[in-house]
């Protein structure tokens, strides 16, 4: 049974990944090709033919032939932009000699059967049952922990902007989905009134504290472009929460340990 | 809704708590490697994604 219900989460965890992968393609990995063109400053662009870009202010339509080829170049590419990040890693590179379009399927995949398995735990520690008709509700709740409140101190960052001590950023972020995740449960899944007020206080907490920010917050990378990514990349993965806890509960009725769990729980 | 005709064969509280630490730890693990963890390798492969879903990175 317990076999039975990781397999389904991993199922529906990878079947998201691969939806989530056609929207980045469509959303957000173009905005981020275009940030690495400006990533580093005065460093030669690393995408044969980018130069011929008229300036930095042109809108998406307005590509020149060649820099649309360029583009595509990049994308199909092993060896691109995204990993000449100066002297960061001497000795990267994508495993197994994967194109950077299978290096991201891939991570979706795997990322994607991650959240499933943490969604689908969080449902049997707690006894509250995935279903298709609350599913976009859990996934709602997951993109509200993991997204959108550690966006409020850590913006989805493009490739090129500035920001503080990573370790620091990862701590804050992992705290703040933590504190978010358990401030939401108590929140929405436990009564009375002392709960939601702690679940308030837990969520607000990370907030109040601060997330680690640069001390120069100047950059190369256009707003515009960056306002655009933050967008693109919370919208996607609303779709891919979205998504993930509809296909969670699909998947959880049809192996029918929906009621299992609410019988135990009730 | 149906809970009363299954009952009888519901998942124990232990099993249920088992399996849910189980997905937990696994799902942590998957998530950590995929978003957070401090590899070239990793990083590279999973560079897009790792943007895309707002992890720090770089």
């Amino acid at each position: 049974m317990i076999v039975k219900y990781l397999l389904a989460a991993l199922v529906a965890g990878l079947f998201s990944g691969a939806l989530m992968t056609a929207a980045q393609e469509a959303r957000v990995i173009p905005l981020i090709l275009h940030a690495e063109e400006f990533e580093g400053g005065d460093e030669e662009p690393a995408a044969p033919g980018a130069e011929a870009r008229p300036d930095a202010s042109h809108e998406h339509s307005a590509l020149g032939i060649g820099a649309a080829l360029s583009e595509v170049a990049a994308y199909l590419s092993p060896i691109s932009v995204a990993h000449a990040h100066e002297g960061e890693h001497e000795d990267g590179g994508i495993m197994f000699g994967m194109s950077r379009f299978s290096g991201t399927l891939l991570a979706n995949l795997v990322t994607g059967a991650g959240f499933a398995l943490l969604l689908a735990g969080v449902s049997l520690v707690t006894g509250n049952a995935i279903t298709v008709a609350n599913g976009a509700l859990w996934g709602a709740a997951g993109w509200l922990a993991v997204h959108l409140l550690p966006a409020i101190g850590l913006p989805p960052e493009l490739p090129g902007f500035p920001a503080a001590e990573l370790g620091d950023r990862q701590a804050w972020w992992i705290a703040t989905v933590v504190l978010s995740a358990v401030g939401l449960y108590l929140l929405i899944l436990k009564d009375g009134i002392a709960a939601k007020v702690a679940g308030v206080v837990l969520i607000a907490a990370p907030q109040v504290y601060g997330a680690p920010q640069p001390a120069d917050i100047a950059s190369n990378v256009p707003a515009v472009l960056g306002a655009e990514f933050a967008v693109a990349a919370l919208a996607t993965t609303l779709f891919f929460w979205i998504v993930l806890g509809l296909s969670l509960g699909f998947a959880n009725e049809k192996i029918g340990v929906t009621r299992k769990i609410a019988a135990k729980a009730a | 809704m149906a809970a009363s005709h299954v009952s009888s064969v519901s998942l124990s509280l232990n099993d249920r708590l088992y399996a849910g630490l189980v997905a937990l730890l696994l799902g942590g693990f998957l998530v950590f490697g995929a978003g957070l963890a401090n590899s070239s390798v990793l990083h590279d492969t999973a560079h897009d994604t790792r943007h895309s879903y707002g992890f720090p990175c770089h």
